[in-house]
């Protein structure tokens, strides 16, 4: 099992989630979260005030797959999150020991 | 444990009549009978145990009894519901006498599997007020006999409890309140909730019985009226509390067998399940979820009505400082009221038959956020068909027509804003609904009267969701968490709020209507709206553009990179001026939390923000380049204007060619900030122009003035009028300054008067329009005017120091240089200013001019020579400002 951690752009997460539920993925957490890669922020005035938009806002999603669906879920994202742009994101590919449904004490694959 | 042989039997016999209950509801779902039969079941029951294990006739035993208390005491014992079961002793030896036999009956039940909770009391103990035990003094109020000294019985229910009620009447009160309080905030303070407790939600059960409690105590009557509450309620309110008390029993009898257990929450799946079977109400049909889901809240809402304003009117006055402070707030009502309690109700009921004096009292309560006394809310009810009879619309059930309304209430908008922009408006809002008086006024609220929307967002009903969005914005008032407070300053500069708070009223009633885009049905609801309130046509617009746009900010949030420029540009076109940016930002925030207590958190409010900043911004700094070409991209800002232009002595052609040449040029904001009509009349001022003249129009709109003015582009126009207003001590708060490509100026200016002059001296408006005129004539000068005013600079010091900022930006703008200054507000700045751009040489292509608190808020958009300034020019120009400001 893999967990995958992909943070997008929010304006791209509800393609994504369609993207992934369409590839036969059911589960996913989803968190608000901000901040930046190298992209950075930038100040922002208005009416004389500056705002440091130094930390933008993304979509953070977690899902812990089966090996099988892996390659299709990262190559998912890769394809519908994408802009082009300078903020697009990151995925990021951890190995998962085990996983227990907490209803049923079910372990494994047969728990996600 | 195993049964004796007659336990046997008497389960079984138990198990049978149980089953044969369980069989009818299925049947009937007559909630009520099945829990008066289970009751009469376990009656049964518990009596044949006394002959086995207390005496062969129970009625002859002396000096023992056994009691029903809670529930049971109440014959409404539900399904999986505890038996509350008092053995009661007149002293210690006859509770000794039978203590064996009380626990045999006790273990037997037990074993029976019927949860039961016996006590043993002694007589003496029931005289006396529990201050520990609110729950045992409280369920003595439910008692009845069931078998043993009937005299004992009696002296327990005419004498021990009736003196401990009267004796510690304000006691009961205030421990049911309490329990009360706590019960409702546990359930999150509200009827409206996704998955109710048919039990413990406001509106539920409990709060059926706190009602009857009340009742009881405040009315020191029998303990035996508790299952006949028509005996201390009106006939209508005992009808509305009957039914609604059928539907929460068969619901609750519902869920019991349903789940085999206490358990008493309404999932969303049982609330289908409950909906197929067509549960309550006694027709047994299948209804959709969200219509069951309707009548449950219609139900839950008289309940928790009733509870609430029983306790408020009988709970005792404090006679703490904050009771004689009440008592103050109360004498200082207006004649026409009586508040008591938190709660209003009219010195006159018939008064409420003039209208003006209904509207009268809602704006009290929008005003003070009392109540309605249950009196008054009994009073408008039976007001209410008498307006309609009035309106000629009496029993149709569809309220009155506009025309009906508008005769009734002729100044119905007058009233109504003044409810819309008080800080308790949604409690105004929300007795104005539960009296009626909201669905005579606007039938179409009918539609979303209690109606659910089934999704795991929502967690209200969509009237509640309304009220509760006006309630979010109100609340801004007192805003803390860092994310809300630049809403809450949003809130304080907007102009017209009550546009704001009419769109949240009406912007999901399309969601109770039968179209498949909500928004269509519930732009169809408000234009009947407008036929009643009488809305200018320019408010009204804007009213559809915040129903018609209201999800466009969320749907940028969601959808959209909302640090694209592209997003930006397509975004502010859209939402146009930034009037509208504010109240369509401020209307997001509002629907977004008023889906539940979580839908809005700090990230979406920082995104909400960021995404107005951008638009702000886009607006300000594209004014110069979004200019209006009337002859070619933009003919709908002509169209628009069209129907407004007097025609009379020209031909359509001519006429449209004239307008288009007017407005060629002008930027963009200008068409969108100004109505159609307001724009026919500055072109027909600019017709009236001839050479080196000036067009003037003076008004006073609500607390401020509106002077326009149009002339031919000359030096020192900009200053010359500020000059001319600050001479006579006008403060100006916002204005603009536009011109078209034909070097006509388009001028306005939003100014107030402090010191009344034009008010208390008519005949001065002329004057003060002949000075404007003399001055860009150059007949007077301004010195001459300014002559004898103080020094602006000995005006009172200012609350807030605000520095000086000075922002030159290259980039917005193809042909100028947009100048943006902060400073602190003070009378005469705008004079200072204009005249010191037009002494340096510099032109106004565009000004914006805007006022927040003790902050002037000023962009220029200046040429020198026909150019942008160069940069020694801006050091020049930085430089003569500071010096003059």
């Amino acid at each position: 099992m893999t967990r995958i951690e992909a943070i997008i752009q929010p304006s791209r997460f509800e393609a994504v989630k369609d993207a992934l539920h369409e590839i036969g993925v059911e589960g996913m957490t989803i968190s608000e979260v901000r901040g930046h890669g190298r992209q950075k922020g930038h100040t922002e005035t208005y009416r004389g005030r500056e705002y440091e938009v130094d930390l933008l806002p993304k979509i953070k999603i977690d899902m812990v797959l089966p090996y099988n669906l892996v390659d299709g879920a990262v190559q998912t994202i890769l394809r519908t999150a994408r802009t082009g742009k300078i903020g697009d994101g990151k995925i990021f590919l951890t190995t998962v020991e085990q996983a227990i449904r907490i209803r049923d004490e079910e372990r494994g694959e047969a728990a996600l | 444990m195993s049964l004796t042989p007659t336990g046997n039997a008497l389960r079984d016999s138990y198990a049978a009549e149980s089953a044969k209950i369980e069989t009818e509801f299925a049947a009937t779902s007559n909630g009520r009978k099945a829990i008066e039969d289970r009751a009469a079941a376990v009656d049964r029951l518990i009596i044949d145990l006394c002959r086995e294990s207390l005496a062969a006739d129970p009625n002859k035993l002396e000096r023992f009894c056994l009691v029903a208390l809670g529930g049971y005491g109440r014959r409404a014992l539900f399904p999986f519901s505890d038996i509350d079961l008092m053995f009661l002793a007149e002293d210690q030896d006859a509770e000794s006498r039978y203590r064996d036999a009380t626990r045999t009956i006790s273990r037997t039940l037990w074993d029976l599997h019927l949860r039961v909770s016996p006590t043993n009391r002694l007589l003496a103990e029931c005289d006396r007020f529990h201050r520990h035990n609110a729950e045992f003094n409280i369920s003595l109020l439910d008692r009845r006999y069931l078998a043993g000294d009937a005299e004992l019985f009696s002296r327990l229910n005419r004498g021990a409890l009736p003196q401990m009620i009267a004796r510690e009447r304000p006691a009961l009160l205030r421990d049911i309140s309490e329990l009360t309080r706590q019960r409702h905030e546990k359930e999150g303070d509200t009827i409206f909730h996704l998955e109710p407790n048919l039990k413990n939600s406001p509106g539920g059960l409990r709060d059926y019985h706190v009602a009857c409690w009340v009742a009881l105590i405040s009315g020191n009557h029998p303990a035996e009226e508790s299952n006949q509450p028509e005996r201390f309620w009106s006939a209508e309110v005992t009808g509305e509390m009957h039914k609604a008390f059928d539907f929460l029993a068969a619901a609750r009898c519902f869920l019991h067998y349903r789940q085999g257990r206490d358990d008493n929450g309404l999932s969303y799946e049982l609330q289908a399940e409950a909906a197929a079977r067509g549960i309550g109400g006694g027709r047994m049909q299948a209804i959709e979820p969200a219509d069951w889901m309707r009548e449950y809240f219609r139900h839950a809402r008289v309940i928790y009505d009733l509870c609430t304003q029983s306790l408020d009117e009988a709970l005792p006055q404090p006679s703490s400082l904050r009771g004689r402070l009440d008592g103050w707030v109360s004498r200082r009502t207006p004649s026409d009221f009586i508040e008591v309690g938190g709660r209003v109700r009219m010195r006159h009921p018939e008064d409420l038959r003039d209208p003006a004096r209904l509207m009268g009292l809602f704006d009290f309560i929008a005003r003070n956020g009392v109540k309605l006394s249950r009196e008054a809310e009994d009073q408008i009810h039976k007001v209410l068909p008498a307006l309609e009879a009035l309106a000629g619309t009496a029993g149709t059930g569809s309220g009155a027509p506009a025309a009906a309304v508008a005769s009734m209430f002729p100044n119905l908008w007058a009233g109504f804003q003044q409810i819309l922009v008080a800080p308790h408006a949604a409690d105004a809002l929300r007795a104005m609904h539960s009296s009626g008086l909201l669905v005579c006024l606007f039938p179409e609220f009918a539609a979303i009267d209690s109606l659910v929307i089934r999704d795991f967002y929502h967690h209200y009903t969509v009237d509640a969701h309304s009220f509760r969005a006006i309630e979010h914005i109100h609340g801004l008032r007192h805003a803390t968490s860092a994310w809300e407070r630049p809403f809450a300053e949003m809130l304080i500069e907007l102009e017209q709020p009550e546009l704001l708070f009419l769109s949240l009223l009406f912007h999901d009633v399309g969601k109770g209507m039968p179209c498949e885009d909500h928004i269509v049905g519930s732009l169809q609801a408000v234009e009947m709206a407008f036929s009643r309130l009488g809305l200018k046509p320019a408010d009204a617009e804007t009213v559809r553009f915040l129903i018609r746009d209201h999800l466009a900010m969320s749907a940028n949030l969601l959808r959209r990179d909302i640090f694209d420029t592209e997003t930006i540009r397509a975004f502010a076109e859209n939402v146009g001026t930034p009037e509208r940016l504010k109240l369509l930002s401020l209307f997001t925030f509002a629907d977004i939390r008023a889906v539940n207590p979580e839908a809005l958190t700090p990230w979406k409010a920082e995104s909400l923000w960021q995404l107005y900043v951008s638009t702000a911004n886009f607006m300000g700094r594209s004014l110069d380049e979004q200019r209006i070409h009337a002859q070619t991209d933009d003919l709908r800002f002509v169209e628009q204007v069209m129907p407004f232009v007097a025609q009379a002595l020209f031909s359509d052609g001519a006429i449209r060619e004239e307008l288009s040449g007017f407005l060629e040029g002008l930027p963009r904001r200008y068409a969108l900030a100004h109505s159609p009509e307001e724009v026919a009349i500055h072109f027909q001022m600019a017709r009236n122009l001839a050479e080196d003249s000036v067009e003037l129009r003076l008004e006073k709109r609500d607390a401020m003035y509106v002077l326009t003015l149009l002339a031919t582009d000359r030096p020192m126009l900009f200053a010359g009028i500020t000059g001319t207003l600050a001479s006579w001590g006008m403060n100006i708060w916002k204005a603009e300054a536009f011109a078209n490509a034909a070097g006509v100026v388009v001028d306005s200016f939003r100014f107030t008067d402090p010191h009344n002059t034009l008010e208390l001296n008519p005949s001065e408006t002329l004057r003060l329009e002949k000075n404007i005129v003399d001055v860009l004539s150059g007949s007077i000068t301004l010195d001459m005017l300014m002559r004898g005013r103080a020094n602006p600079d000995s005006a009172r010091p200012p609350k807030v120091t605000v520095a000086t900022e000075i922002h030159f930006d290259d980039s917005s703008s193809s042909h100028s240089t947009l100048m943006e200054i902060i400073t602190q507000d003070r009378p005469g700045l705008l004079y200072r200013l204009s005249s010191t751009l037009a002494r340096t040489g510099c032109n106004i292509e565009v000004a914006l001019i805007d006022t927040e608190g003790e902050r002037a808020l000023d962009a220029f958009y200046l040429r020198v020579d026909g150019a942008k300034l160069t940069l020694a020019r801006q050091q020049e120009l930085r430089d003569a400002l500071l010096s003059e400001l």
